[in-house]
């Protein structure tokens, strides 16, 4: 046979097999998606401790394959409703970001829990079915291959006949569909959405414990890079699609599979979000969306709560400044500082995200990318064209500004989550052509001896003036965006967040405004990356890692989205709660997920949001 | 209205109150009552602890490493602690948690300089992390010491403040090259090798020395530390004809690589780095573990005292035979016990000890002395170990 050929066929063979196990992961999130509308960040957690039942019930207690699974489905099944319950239920009434909040927290806190029960060590799941492998070409597939892909199709299989065939699954398609309407005709929409989550539960339980016999390991932090592949998998497909998806499982592999044959495997990543995003441009609503429906209110499925901010009243925002400006003549603690330094970084990074979410209704996961092309082009500006910090702090906003732009520019096509997926899909190419541009970023080896924040030539580099520093910046951040959002174009931007169809019927050319929203809040974003790095002297390909991101739309949330002092104050709560706990060692983020959760409990709308 | 909303704003302020000042408040009691104490139990020699600061991941993505690294804290100062301490004082550690993430490691960096009572730090774990606090560390006086930090520049990162017993890749990788071209005669090698700055510097070196030993490297992948699914990347490998494979692979990913060279088509001699020497590589690897070749710092099963020692008191201790992380660990205990013997319990003192130690018993090294110009250990030494019965014992030959 033709080598090129026989790799081909090999090559493919490798990506049906992974693809197959995408598909798997997919499918509990894209029936989540469908009915709840809602990324569930929770669902890798339920996933990965399905995995760990799975283990426990095989390698401990040596039980057959059969009655692990059962066992798996049980708990996780039970795990899903009771996160519906405990952490989900009422929150519904209210602003539409708090079960996505409430998710996150619930994760941190399953991961956690997990991690001191079986420590973080991964955990050997030797694979009890026969070792006798299949030869297809030069590869070979085995028995769990087999097994992965009968579950995977014949759940899409069942689901699929399930949600067209029976009564309950109308209720959850109606549900799914128009809330409200359902319960006037008679559904029980409380108990479809814990069916909805008992579900998925067991799908996500049984697809961790098939995953992980697959790679024979188990470990607590596997739920992450499953959540991000299910979710790319998921809108390959359309979100929702539950055949869909495992198509879009598949084809992920297959061109992850046909990457890293043609370029190697540094590149995977960066080959599937790639073509992610390319799919994403040519089809706005996955591979099988039939027609591009507009969702029924503008603002459906956004991260944006239909809530107004509570106003702050000018006296004590004044006084708020204030204090900040003189807690370094009082307190002197370098530790207190520095952790105060980090949340104005981080505040800057939530204002950004306010101005494209809370204002523009562009919601955004790619905020660390950003930062990262700020540090990075600031850093290279100061240690190779020997530019004095301030030039290239602004050098490298206004490089994150443009670079950010043009990145997002495909996805103005999309709508609500696919937004947010798309732009996280962005932040992570960032740092993998950061990883691989030896010429230009030095690799993984990355960047050192990044020379300290300086003002008119003198080093800023005591806790007290990096903290000043830092804070001026937030401030000039702020006031920028102050002006912007009382300018014309802040109206505009609100326009397109309210309704734009209506903004571009009245003549807004919707593209325009929504990159200029993109270029202030990128630029933002860079410029606290740029500050990043130099206080930090060295920075890597890591060191603006996506969960940065996520931290960030955090801080904007909790705060109460669109809500510009609620920003800070998200940001300096969410940096100072793993502080406090510190005392707390091990348990310390089971506690901080905990607490996040409470928070949303209480104020669902974000702090400073009202309904 | 108007009452409502600025209750609103009173309960959410009073909130961020609390939690500044909840935060503020252990630190702010913490560093005077301390700075009071620190002179007088310098001069009393009193009982007070000896405190070692440890910036490390107990949380997260990374926390399996710094679980790792307590168990060998732990049993290093067991016996210290057991044998009187250090002039009658008792060594203790206090381990932050950083998630091994920069925005936390400067937090953390920032807490213990502002200690008085902590005179030396150990960590951080990833490069990211720990050389973003490596400037910190410098401009507060304290050494800043990396036990696996291997990334060629970290000990420039904070000028003679920044030591490391870590070995460096111009040490491991020749040694690894030597074994694989010279001592097991591969001719056209391939090698798989993390995409981290620890995994491209040791590969750069690798095929430097590989090359001059008349070896040619017919396929090199790089890859994501997160990659579970190596079956492409190896139909990559096979269809260049190697005739070995190099592992450049940390525990988890190494096993993985293994399992799944039988179902790409493999079957090819293995050689791989030291950070293999790992029960995890054992017990995740199973059966496909077996006869891979490691070019390793010590043999756990090694009669020597310093060796023996230390692996019986761990098997007894925790029911394991210790991984690479955590015998690092013991030694670097071991050896800033012997540092603070010569210097004395202060921040300086560390620092000028660190320059004259000399050839201090080492489980890794047999002896450690550092160079004073690169703040390195000077020469290690390596064996050659394969995987037998679910064992590593020593390789001898072929």
């Amino acid at each position: 046979m033709d080598p090129t050929l026989r790799t081909f066929i090999d090559q493919t063979i490798n990506g049906l097999a992974i693809g197959n196990v995408y598909a798997l992961t997919a499918v509990g999130l894209a029936l989540i998606f469908g009915v709840a509308n809602l990324i569930n960040f929770a669902h890798g957690s339920v996933y990965m401790i399905g995995a760990y039942v799975g283990w426990v019930c095989v390698t401990w207690l040596g039980w057959p394959l059969p009655a692990s699974f059962a066992a798996v489905a049980v708990v996780c099944g039970a795990l899903g409703v009771a996160l519906e319950r405990f952490g989900l239920q009422g929150l519904h009434r209210k602003a539409r970001i708090a079960p996505l909040l409430a998710t996150i927290g619930i994760s941190f806190a399953l991961d956690q829990a997990t991690q001191l029960l079986f420590t973080a060590n991964p955990q050997s799941f030797p694979n009890p079915l026969p070792a006798e492998r299949i030869a297809l070409g030069g590869v070979s597939i085995g028995a769990i291959d087999v097994l992965i892909a009968v579950v995977g199709v014949s759940t899409a299989g069942i689901l699929f006949g399930f949600l067209r065939f029976t009564q309950l699954g109308w209720a959850l398609r109606a549900t799914a569909q128009d809330r409200d309407a359902a319960q006037q005709m008679g559904v029980d929409v409380e108990g479809v959405n814990r069916a909805t989550f008992g579900i998925a539960g067991v799908l996500g339980g049984l697809a961790g414990a098939l995953v992980g016999l697959y790679f024979a390991t188990v470990y607590p932090t596997m739920s992450f890079q499953a959540g991000i592949k299910g979710f790319a998998a998921n809108l390959l497909g359309g979100l929702g699609n539950v055949p869909g998806s495992i198509v879009g499982g598949v084809v992920l592999g297959l061109v992850e599979s046909y990457g890293v044959a043609a370029f190697g495997a540094t590149y995977r990543n960066l080959f599937a979000f790639a073509i992610l995003i390319g799919v994403l441009v040519v089809r706005p609503a996955g591979l099988f969306s039939r027609r591009r429906t507009l969702p029924p209110e503008p603002m459906t499925g956004t991260f944006v709560p239909n809530s107004r901010p509570v106003r702050v009243p000018r006296a004590v925002v004044i006084g708020g400044i204030a204090v900040a400006l003189c807690f370094p003549v009082l307190v002197s603690d370098p530790y207190l500082l520095q952790i105060l330094t980090n949340a104005w970084l981080l505040a800057m990074v939530a204002l950004s995200l306010t101005l494209v979410t809370g204002t523009a209704g562009q919601s955004s996961l790619g905020q660390a990318g950003f930062m990262a092309i700020g540090a990075y082009a600031s850093a290279l500006l100061s240690l190779r064209a020997g530019l004095p910090f301030e030039i290239a702090l602004i050098a490298g906003s206004l490089i994150a500004a443009v670079l950010g732009t043009l990145l997002v520019l495909p996805a103005f096509r999309l709508r609500a989550h696919y937004v947010a997926i798309a732009t996280l899909g962005i932040g992570e190419m960032v740092n993998q052509v950061i990883a691989n541009w030896d010429g230009l970023t030095n690799g993984v080896l990355g960047l050192t001896n990044i020379p300290p924040p300086s003002l008119f030539g003198i080093e800023m580099v005591t806790p007290r003036a990096t903290y000043w520093y830092s804070l001026a910046l937030l401030l000039l951040a702020a006031l920028l965006q102050l002006r912007l959002l009382r300018s014309h174009l802040g109206r505009t931007w609100r326009a397109i967040r309210e309704d734009d169809v209506a903004a571009q019927s009245a003549g807004v050319g919707l593209n325009r405004y929504k990159a200029l929203a993109f270029a202030v809040s990128a630029g933002m974003a860079g410029m606290a990356g740029a500050f990043s790095g130099h206080m930090y002297s060295y920075i890597n390909h890591e060191t603006f890692a996506s969960s940065t991101s996520i931290l960030a739309l955090t801080m904007a949330i909790l705060g109460g989205m669109g809500n510009m002092v609620g920003a800070v104050v998200g940001a300096v709560l969410l940096t100072a709660l793993p502080e406090v706990f510190r005392g707390l060692v091990d348990y310390r983020y089971l506690v901080y997920g905990v607490v996040l959760l409470l928070l949303v409990r209480f104020r669902p709308q974000g702090l400073l949001g009202t309904v | 209205m108007f009452k409502t909303v600025n209750s609103r704003i009173a309960i959410a302020s009073a909130l961020a109150a609390v939690v500044l000042a909840a935060c503020g408040a252990p630190a702010a009691t913490q560093a005077p009552a301390a700075k009071q104490k620190a002179p007088a139990a310098e001069q009393k020699a009193s009982a007070e602890p000896i405190i070692i600061g440890v910036s490390g991941p107990l949380t997260g993505q990374n926390a399996r490493y710094g679980e790792q690294w307590k168990k060998g804290f732990d049993l290093a100062l067991e016996e210290i602690n057991g044998a009187g301490g250090v002039d009658g004082r008792k060594i203790e550690y206090v381990f932050e948690d950083s998630q091994s993430d920069p925005k936390q490691s400067v937090v953390v960096a920032q807490k213990f300089v502002a200690d008085p009572r902590i005179i030396v730090e150990i960590g951080d774990f990833s490069s990211g992390a720990s050389m973003a606090a490596s400037k910190i560390y410098e401009r507060g006086g304290l050494v800043q010491f990396g036990m696996t930090n291997s990334h060629p520049d970290f000990t420039k990162g904070g000028g003679e403040y920044t030591w490391s017993n870590s070995s460096t890749q111009s040490q491991l990788a020749p040694a690894l090259a030597e074994l694989a071209v010279a001592t097991v005669g591969l001719k056209k090698p391939a090698v798989l090798y993390l995409n981290t700055d620890w995994g491209k510097t040791t590969y750069q070196l690798f095929e430097e020395k590989a090359k001059s030993l008349g070896a040619e490297i017919v396929a090199n992948e790089a890859y994501l530390p997160e990659e579970k699914d190596f079956k492409s990347a190896l139909t990559r490998v096979r269809d260049a004809n190697p005739d070995g494979l190099i592992l450049i692979s940390y525990q988890a990913d190494g096993a993985l690589i293994v399992q799944q060279l039988e179902g790409a088509g493999l079957k090819l001699p293995i050689v791989g780095a030291s950070s293999l020497q790992s029960p995890d590589f054992l017990k995740l690897g199973g059966k496909a573990a077996e006869g891979v070749l490691l070019r390793a710092q010590f043999l756990p099963s090694d009669p020597q005292p310093r060796i023996k020692n230390f692996v019986d008191k761990y098997k007894a201790k925790y029911n394991e035979t210790p991984d690479f992380f955590a015998t690092h660990a013991y030694d670097t205990i071991k050896l800033l016990k012997e540092e603070i013997k010569i210097g004395g319990a202060t921040r300086e003192g560390v620092k000028t000890a660190l320059a004259q130690l000399k050839d201090v018993p080492s489980v890794i090294y047999g002896k450690v002395t550092f160079d004073k110009e690169t703040r390195r250990v000077s020469d290690p030494t390596f064996v050659n170990l394969v995987v037998k019965n679910g064992e590593f014992v020593a390789w001898e030959g072929k």
